[in-house]
């Protein structure tokens, strides 16, 4: 019966097409991936290069102000992309994996993104996890939502109750049928990336596909709930489009206007005038104030002094960049603050919308969500305040540049650690499709004879 | 075999069905003549299990459809008005299929003999049923009720828009099939071929069977008078 069951449905040609379209959009979204990952290394092989390029050049100019070097000199540090981002680009689309950092005003430095490609910015990225999110359910939908019906429109279904004791063993026969070719599709495309993105075997890229698999049981057991109340094929289809275009489109732009809402972050503006003002305020004010608030903060630095009544110095010069920063930090905090909650707030909404804890969950895994983002924002801030700290002393007693060894300054990298909390992965997809199935089941135990 | 017992059947205050009493013995072949809406569709979905009659019971080999679906479901095949089946799997799958959801494993010859018996053209077993003509998928709907070895056969206009080769060809199958044991119970409008076929004629109206007549005893011109006058 199974055997038949499975020519009948592999000799329409809708089937094969169906399957081909999801395979060819699988592949082309890896290598979507491909190109993501590959300009990812451009980037960190010409920001190495460029950085050197840039100590040699400003220490060339300028081998005797230090000060002056390191007001141009930057310094790289990366945001280390798990080979997993190629399956799920996320937020990496929009923030930067990598910041190159001067030692002046941190602020206005901390969210200049890359100047590669703003396009995608606009129209976001065909990866494996759209095509996984929208597209296999569009495929799972064109498969099941005649699964009864067809049966009881074809007039086979009045012949199939007078032959078979179990009717309905019959559905769920088909129905795993086309289960088990879209996960043969699901099955191939993640062994095509393991070995075309390089993603080793590990937790977070077992759990990715853990995601996937739940995820695509999630919508078998929407369709299997929806044939259950054997409605005719148009309604069916109707019905199962609706909860698509609801549960794909309509509630993740809906809880993004709420969030926003919710949380509005107008520290965002706040903080980029606050430091400006701050650092460019000092220009016009006393000199010695600016260099107090410094001392204050750093009181290892109190045997530096600015020359009496002049204009500049390097000292004052990176104390104001340094108060800068401080004056802008409320603002500055409360931003993170809120970039936190935000991301936390969608966490919890998301995990009612598997389509919504889907994406959150592989972005999560694949470090290329928010959280991964404001993790790098505070290594950023460790990093530029260590930086700033090794060279003002050298800053502050002119010393030449020309003494400090400047390769050992290479871009440096974030390493986050992926945190797979796999009960909060699981356990939401595994209450909605038990809802899922067991209402259905009530449903078809009503049904077994008519 | 196929026992109805004041079997009645309402769709709110549509009597579709009223007091029907029915006895078709071992090897009978009944059948139902009536306009549209007479109920002779109703009498059949009623012994298939498929609707509950209101009042009265209908019994497969002494069981009460409604209390033991299942069980009297084996002992009966069923050929609807249209046999349809799936147009992806030719006919020998189609046959392959039904026989197995009945709990029946034959081989390809076996499943190919039955066909044979019923008259389809070889070239057709293995053709996608897409492009078979009524008649044909006819065929092999008796071929699964033939398969299922069934003790009860029940028709639903199995012969209407079949041409007359295939319906006399269908009519060999049935009395061949009566004489080896088999009740039917066959709702038709052709009163020609009940006349033909059956051993007796039940005209029905309004959901009351209003005559029966031995088939042998009348003419095909005198059934059609009592048709027109009883219905």
């Amino acid at each position: 019966m199974e055997r038949l069951l499975i020519k009948n449905f592999f000799r329409s040609k809708g089937v094969v097409i169906g399957l081909g379209i999801l395979l060819i959009a699988g592949l082309i979204s890896l290598k979507i991936g491909k190109e993501f990952q590959d300009k990812n290394q451009r980037i960190l092989e010409k920001t190495a290069q460029v950085q050197q390029d840039n100590i040699d050049r400003y220490v060339g100019y300028y081998k005797n102000a230090i000060g002056k070097a390191l007001y141009f000199i930057r310094f790289g540090i990366t945001n280390e992309t798990s080979n997993l981002s190629g399956l799920s680009i996320g937020q990496r689309d929009i923030n930067p994996s990598i910041a190159c950092v001067s030692i002046t005003s941190l602020e206005g430095q901390k969210y200049t993104s890359e100047l590669i490609n703003p396009m995608y910015k606009l129209l976001g990225n065909m990866d494996f996890s759209f095509v996984l999110i929208y597209f296999f359910p569009l495929i799972i939908i064109a498969f099941c939502f005649n699964l009864f019906s067809e049966e009881k429109e074809g007039g086979t279904w009045s012949l199939i109750l007078t032959q078979s004791q179990e009717p309905v063993k019959i559905l769920k026969t088909k129905v795993n049928i086309r289960l088990i070719s879209i996960f043969s599709i699901l099955i191939v495309l993640l062994g095509t990336a393991k070995f075309y993105l390089n993603i080793p075997i590990s937790a977070p890229f077992l759990a990715y596909t853990l995601i996937a698999i739940l995820y695509l049981c999630f919508w078998f057991s929407l369709c299997w709930l929806v044939i259950s109340f054997r409605k005719n094929s148009n309604a069916n289809a109707l019905i199962l489009l609706f909860s698509w275009i609801v549960l794909t489109i309509v509630v993740p732009a809906s809880i993004n206007a709420v969030v926003i809402r919710l949380y509005p972050i107008s520290e965002a503006y706040n903080t980029v005038l606050d430091n400006r003002e701050g650092v460019h305020n000092k220009w016009d004010k006393d000199r010695e104030t600016t260099i107090n608030q410094f001392k204050e903060l750093y009181p290892q630095f109190n045997r530096y002094k600015h020359p009496k009544n002049a204009p500049f110095s390097w000292l004052w010069f990176y104390a104001s960049q340094e108060i800068g920063d401080v004056e802008a930090q409320t603002s500055a905090i409360k931003l993170m603050e809120k970039l936190q909650q935000r991301d936390t707030f969608s966490h919890y909404v998301g995990m009612l919308f598997p389509t919504i804890h889907t994406q959150l969950s592989l972005n999560s895994i694949s470090l290329s969500d928010s959280k991964n983002f404001l993790n790098y924002i505070v290594e950023l801030e460790q990093f530029h305040k260590q930086k700033r700290l090794y060279f003002y002393p050298k800053i502050f007693t002119n010393s030449s540049a020309l003494e400090e060894d400047w390769h050992s300054f290479p871009v440096a990298t974030f390493q986050d650690k992926v945190d797979i909390n796999w009960l909060r992965i699981i356990i939401p997809f595994l209450l909605i499709i038990g809802l899922c199935l067991i209402f259905s089941e009530t449903n078809f135990s009503k049904i077994s004879n008519t | 075999m196929i026992i109805a017992k004041k079997l009645s059947k309402q769709y709110g205050s549509k009597v579709a069905l009223n007091n029907l009493d029915l006895h078709i013995k071992q090897g009978e072949i009944f059948a139902l003549l009536g306009q549209n809406g007479a109920g002779k569709t109703t009498t059949i979905n009623c012994f298939l299990g498929f609707i509950e009659p209101t009042n009265g019971e209908a019994l497969i080999t002494g069981l009460t459809v409604n209390e033991n679906v299942l069980e009297t479901k084996k002992s009966l095949a069923y050929i609807p008005e249209n046999v349809m089946l799936y147009p992806n799997l030719t006919g020998v799958e189609n046959l392959s299929f039904f026989s197995t959801l009945a709990g029946f494993s034959y081989t390809n010859n076996e499943l190919k003999r039955f066909l044979d018996r019923v008259g389809l053209n070889p070239e057709a077993y293995e053709r996608q049923v897409s492009s078979f003509s009524k008649g044909m998928r006819q065929k092999v709907g008796i071929a699964i009720a033939i398969a299922k070895n069934a003790k009860v056969l029940l028709l639903d206009e199995p012969t209407s828009g079949l041409d007359p080769k295939a319906s006399n060809e269908f009519s060999i199958i049935i009395k061949e099939l009566a004489e080896k044991g088999t009740s039917i119970l066959m709702a038709t409008h052709d009163i020609f071929r009940a006349k033909e076929v059956a051993t007796r004629v039940g005209i029905m109206k309004q959901g009351e069977l209003s005559s029966i007549v031995e088939a042998k005893k009348i003419s095909a011109n005198e059934l059609e008078a009592l048709y027109i006058q009883m219905s």
